[in-house]
């Protein structure tokens, strides 16, 4: 059984899930309110958080800030449907990925299992150390240093920046970088693998303080520039 | 150019209306003044020069020049009266005929009516004139300049002094605009902050006590406690309603899944049905609370540039992708660089809406025609299917909430039938229009949005060429 927490107000749908979500091997874990779900977060060792960002009290947002400076769990995000706001900045403060309310327990197990996918096959895959220019990134521990400084990345963002160092120069659709760091296939009109990209940029910071590392190819996807590469 | 603020024109037709009441003023001393000098010279001031003036023809009559000469030269002496005698001919009878002024009086007093005096006045100096009979018959005239001045107007009415008052007016003027127009600039900032959606903005105990204005401003206040009010509780509203229609939707999709897990195969079928109505009822709940906050005006339109064509582009990506398994495809015309205003996310999906409904109307095997304009002031964008076009009649109708042209083939497509409506409301908000209309084989849609406020200026350089304003200029 996997240990999952999940931050939801709503109760009976939590009984449900919890009864659905058993079925699939989930032990699910229910908080009712953003601060007794942070404690349990913090306290309790889940292998994915599932946050809905409606909630009585703290809000879903200020939960996964505060959770985010203390571990890099993997958070699902439980969106309202249409509120695009929430779903930029939950990506934004470092959930790995996100699901609109109400959604098919089937998508959630889908995503679920991704997730867990990437987190526990990530240290399988792993291989040599990758390193380009002041980058150098660390399959085993899963770490990465920019310029001999430690960057903490998030799962969905350490994957998306391994993709990407596997192929420096080349253009890869935004259908293959989904699937390399959500590790599911791209929905339609889903702009997470934006987000991811530009959370990842800022974090990395430019070639020579004004040169992007990562450019965005219209209507093809995106390409990490060798250094030097960039005009 | 002249400015049009109220405070310009406050200013400048107070200044205008002292700078005339200055003027008018000392037009009516000065006039005063001119008039009243006739009126003096008659006075016993007159009556003593009269005495004199006898006296004087008197002595030369009678005594001849040289006591004649003896008597003025006294009376010169002690008072500087200079006095001149002519005969009835107008030949001087004393040794200077004067200057250009004694001799126009001169002529005054023999081409003018007969009255008793006459004089002039050249540099607040009396010039003075009376003809004398004397005993003996002989007819004389007699002129005397007085040397002392005459008493001036009540102050000296100068072109600088008249300059100077009006500039003190104007600075008065100056100062009374900014007392008056001061208050209405800060509503005006207020109000102005109100509308770009900045609830919480009030006037406040700035204006303090200035009368209407103050009165203006807490009504003012009062109005935007009240919207605000409303808006918030309207938008808590929507939030709630959203939250709660979409709960039990979770709940029964959760339900649903676990029914399915121990239900017989024979089940699936309408376990199917239920999961298909529970989405499509999902749906309609996003789209019915979407266009209620367009409506309502819970949503505000954030001045945020938009790059119109990046959206454009993805939104084609994505419908490209969803359209493969179909068999239908979205190809670009034409992107031209347009940057608006307002509110990325829901141009989204306005500009979504009306490619999706596209993409469903297309006949397989056929293309969706997405063109973006750049046209002067306006960014349009078209988006043409190949499918079975609406009536022509019922054009209008389809931004209406609800519409569908054919009841049994919309159900099989699965529209809610309120994408359209949404779009509408998205671009209107946005100052824009959205219109459609049938073109062989098909419906093209055209929706035109004002360009943010830089772009549209090259565009006013490029008119200022035109030959049409060349034309009218």
């Amino acid at each position: 059984m996997i240990p999952v927490l999940l931050i939801d107000d709503d109760t009976e749908l939590t009984k449900l899930l919890q009864e659905y979500l058993e079925q699939e091997q989930f032990q699910l874990d229910a908080a009712h309110d953003g601060v007794s779900g942070l404690q349990k977060a913090l306290n309790n060792q889940f292998s994915v958080v599932v946050l809905d960002v409606m909630l009585p009290g703290m809000s879903g947002l200020d939960v996964l800030k505060q959770l985010r400076q203390k571990t890099t769990v993997p958070v699902l995000m439980l969106t309202a449907r249409g509120s695009e706001l929430d779903r930029i900045l939950g990506l934004e403060l470092g959930a790995d990925d996100y699901l609109p309310k109400p959604f098919n327990p089937r998508e959630l197990v889908a995503r679920l299992r991704a997730i867990l996918r990437r987190t526990t096959s990530g240290a399988a895959a792993s291989g040599k150390p990758i390193r380009l220019a002041d980058v150098e990134l660390h399959p085993e521990s899963r770490s990465v240093t920019c310029g001999g400084k430690a960057v903490t990345l998030t799962g969905a963002e350490f994957d998306l920046l391994h993709e990407f160092l596997r192929n420096p120069g080349k253009i890869i659709s935004r259908e293959d970088l989904t699937k390399a760091a959500l590790g599911r296939p791209m929905s339609p009109m889903d702009r997470s693998i934006d987000v991811h990209v530009s959370n990842l940029r800022r974090k990395l910071g430019t070639y020579d303080g004004n040169h992007e590392r990562i450019k965005a190819i219209r209507g093809s996807g995106y390409v990490y520039l060798l250094p030097g590469e960039q005009q | 150019m002249i400015p049009r603020t109220l405070f310009f024109k406050i200013f400048i037709w107070f200044w205008m209306a002292a700078a005339l009441i200055i003027g008018v003023f000392y037009l009516m001393i000065q006039i005063s003044y001119n008039q009243s000098i006739p009126q003096r010279m008659r006075t016993s001031y007159g009556e003593a020069m009269s005495l004199y003036a006898e006296a004087a023809v008197h002595t030369y009559d009678k005594d001849g020049p040289q006591p004649f000469a003896n008597f003025v030269s006294r009376s010169q002496k002690e008072s500087g009266t200079l006095v001149y005698l002519f005969d009835d001919q107008g030949h001087p009878l004393t040794s200077g005929a004067g200057d250009e002024e004694v001799v126009g009086l001169l002529h005054d007093i023999d081409t003018q009516p007969p009255q008793d005096r006459y004089y002039r006045l050249v540099n607040n100096r009396v010039t003075w004139g009376k003809p004398v009979i004397a005993p003996s018959g002989r007819r004389y005239v007699f002129i005397a300049r007085l040397a002392a001045r005459t008493v001036g107007p009540p102050f000296d009415i100068s072109v600088p002094r008249v300059a100077v008052s009006i500039l003190i007016a104007g600075i008065g003027c100056y100062l009374l605009a900014l007392y008056l127009a001061a208050p209405l600039k800060t509503l005006r900032l207020t109000v102005q902050a109100f509308a770009q959606g900045n609830l919480g903005a009030r006037v406040g105990p700035s204006l303090g006590n200035r009368g209407e204005f103050a009165d203006l401003g807490r009504d003012f206040d009062n109005m935007a406690e009240r919207i605000s009010t409303l808006i918030d509780s309207q938008k808590r509203l929507l939030a709630d309603i959203s939250h709660e229609l979409r709960s039990p939707l979770a709940r029964l999709s959760v339900a649903l899944e676990l029914a399915r897990k121990s239900s017989s195969p024979a089940a699936a079928g309408p376990l199917n049905r239920i999961e298909q109505e529970a989405e499509r009822l999902n749906e309609l709940v996003g789209q019915l609370l979407a266009l209620t906050r367009l409506e309502s005006g819970a949503e505000r339109v954030p001045a945020e540039t938009v790059l119109l064509e990046e959206i454009v582009q993805q939104i084609i990506d994505d419908a490209n992708y969803e359209a493969k398994p179909q068999h239908k495809e979205v190809t670009i015309v034409q992107l031209d660089k347009c940057r608006v205003n307002g509110s990325p996310e829901l141009l989204r999906s306005a500009v979504e809406n009306v490619v999706r409904n596209a993409v469903r109307y297309t006949a397989p095997g056929t293309a969706v025609e997405v063109g973006l304009h750049w046209k002067l002031a306006t960014a349009e964008l078209t988006v043409r299917d190949r499918g079975p076009g609406v009536p022509e009649n019922e054009l209008d109708r389809i931004f209406e909430p609800f519409y569908r042209v054919s009841e049994a083939r919309d159900r099989a497509s699965g529209g809610a039938g309120l994408g359209l409506s949404i779009a509408d409301r998205t671009v209107k908000l946005h100052g824009g229009t959205i219109a459609a209309r049938n073109v062989e084989g098909g419906l093209l849609v055209v929706i035109r949005l004002p360009l943010a406020p830089s772009q549209s200026t090259v565009q006013q350089d490029q008119a200022t060429f035109s030959p049409a304003s060349l034309a009218s200029g």
